[in-house]
């Protein structure tokens, strides 16, 4: 029979552990493990709709910015860039950056989950300690996000994180297709992000976005694919791009170093500021 | 009686501490804290104890030399000289430690991240890893680091990195005070809080580089901010810099191009229609 000594000594044996680990913060047990560098999956490029060829997607657009998606697509199919924007380095944005073009990782601290995406060295940072919308944050490409993690398997572990991304500033588009967000920057985005139950190598995240481009929130799910030990490289965008913005107008830079027109016939910039004689 | 009923309780904490702490990784208090925003002091200089440029006196050899006055001559002409920042390129390594938008540490067991509001993190691996072969150079170079218990209080106090395998072009700051094109450049970073104030954070940074005649060290400050206001800083959005080949134009105001030297020729429109002007 166990003595009353015994149990207390295991009782109080108990409260000391608790103590001593409660000096430790961060149980990493709590939170899933999304270590490692997260890819698109082989075979998705850049569409925003990964179950749709790139380019065949149908965006629940309205009328309006139907109109504006498809005045951009003959614009791109002339040469320029229509409503992509991001020819000239600017940040992708929310919603995006979770096309991972170049792959991200995933830092988890108790109280802000950090997404390190290669390509622009975009950064987001998902608060996870509870706060309220801020008032006076400036609008951003990468806007402001909360997120909440959840233990939906009740095993003690977080699984699912949901986020939710306001306060976006524009230009932005969801993919190179040029597929327009509204001008007025009200996008809201709410994501579920998780392992794919079947295989802890595949992250899933289900996008919904609320914009006023949009007929309907609409949903996609990424995935992304897990790669261990992985090699980060620079994507610098700026590094010998090839577009050259002047005004409104866009150009390019042939092989050699020299202007040249994005589409047929495009004038050449205007020099009026430049003593012409001295050419 | 008690003193057994004692022993027996720390020997039963020990034993139930064990593995529940083994579960929970990074111990914290193992680290310093160097929490919240750092932005340095001293401005946009390299040596933040000397003046810009000239000023700041670089171990140059003769070569190198030659290239910051001319870089130097550039600028006062209105040119870029050696800088190429305004085009949005990375400052890269060292120069990416001149914070002037805040930083911030994040620090896991095997990796040390500082993540920067206008630029790409650094990854510094804290994991005892030898230096890798097959890694592409880059401008922010490719970082190996070292906890160290300087005081022997049981907590790390100093960070101590290595960052070899860069990329170029760099310069040290805006005067364009340049590194050598070879790119051989190894950066020694010594980082820890400053022991008379716990709110400034000391870098003593060493570059080795075949611009310089000897290695040449300086010490930057960092001043701790709690906020967690953080802002985007994007250099391509409405730049006014336009680099067209290897020549450095403006943007005026009303959207058209314009010199960014006295004299400066337009650029070559040879790939136009000129006719259609």
């Amino acid at each position: 029979m166990r003595q009353p000594g015994s149990i207390a000594s295991i009782v109080l044996g108990a409260a000391l552990c608790t103590v001593v680990a409660g000096a430790s913060a961060h149980d990493e047990s709590k939170y899933p493990d999304w270590s490692g560098q997260w890819r698109r999956p082989p075979g998705v490029n850049n569409q925003w709709d990964p179950s749709k060829p790139a380019r065949q997607g149908q965006a629940p657009l309205t009328a309006e910015y139907q109109a504006i998606y498809e005045a951009n697509l003959k614009d791109q199919a002339a040469g320029g860039q229509g409503t992509d924007p991001t020819y000239t380095c600017i940040p992708d944005g929310m919603p995006r950056a979770m096309n991972v073009i170049f792959p991200m990782e995933v830092i988890i601290l108790p109280k802000t989950t950090y997404m390190l995406i290669e390509y622009l060295s975009m950064l987001r940072r998902i608060y996870t300690d509870g706060r309220d919308w801020p008032k006076d944050a400036e609008p951003s490409f990468m806007g402001y996000s909360i997120g909440k993690w959840i233990d939906t398997d009740g095993d003690g572990r977080y699984d699912l994180l949901e986020v939710e991304t306001r306060n976006l500033k524009g230009p932005r588009a969801f993919d190179a297709s040029g597929i327009p967000l509204h001008a007025d920057n009200q996008t809201v985005v709410k994501e579920r992000i998780y392992l794919d139950k079947a295989d802890p190598n595949v992250l899933r995240d289900e996008v919904t976005t609320i914009d006023n481009a949009l007929t309907r929130p609409w949903t996609v799910i990424k995935n992304y694919h897990r790669v261990r030990d992985p090699i980060w490289v620079e994507a610098i965008c700026s590094e010998q791009n090839e577009h050259v913005r002047i005004g409104k107008e866009n150009y390019m830079m042939s092989a050699d170093g020299y202007l040249m027109p994005a589409k047929k016939d495009q004038a050449p910039p205007d020099l009026r500021y430049f003593n012409q004689t001295k050419k | 009686m008690l003193r057994r009923s004692l022993i027996a309780s720390l020997a039963a904490a020990a034993m139930l501490c064990g593995p529940v702490a083994a579960a929970r990784a990074h111990d914290e208090p193992k680290y310093p804290d160097w929490s919240g925003q750092w932005r340095v002091t001293g401005g946009n200089k390299w040596d933040p104890t000397k003046p810009v440029g000239r000023g700041q006196q670089p171990p140059l050899t003769p070569e190198y030399q030659a290239i910051f006055e001319a870089s130097l001559a550039d600028q006062e002409a209105g040119g870029p000289g050696n800088d190429l920042r305004f085009s949005c390129l990375p400052a890269g390594m060292p120069r990416m430690m001149t914070v002037i938008f805040p930083m911030e540490f994040v620090f896991l067991p095997k990796l040390t991240y500082i993540l920067f509001e206008n630029q790409m993190p650094r990854r510094i691996y804290t994991d005892g890893r030898e230096w890798r072969k097959e890694v592409e150079p880059s401008f922010a170079g490719y970082s190996i680091g070292k906890w160290i218990d300087a005081d022997g209080d049981g907590r790390y106090d100093v960070l101590e990195i290595e960052t070899r395998n860069l990329k170029g072009p760099r310069a040290f700051e805006p005067s364009g005070l340049p590194l050598h094109k070879d790119d051989q450049t190894v950066i020694k970073e010594r980082l820890q809080l400053d022991k008379a104030n716990r709110d400034v954070l000391l870098n003593e940074i060493t570059t080795i580089d075949d611009a310089l005649t000897r290695p040449w060290t300086v010490t930057k400050k960092y001043h701790r901010s709690r906020s967690d206001v953080w802002v985007e800083n994007n250099c391509t959005e409405n730049n006014p810099h336009i680099l067209i080949g290897k020549e450095a134009y403006y943007l005026s105001a009303d959207g058209t191009l314009m010199p960014a030297k006295k004299g400066q020729a337009p650029p070559d429109l040879r790939y136009f229609n000129q006719a259609r002007k």
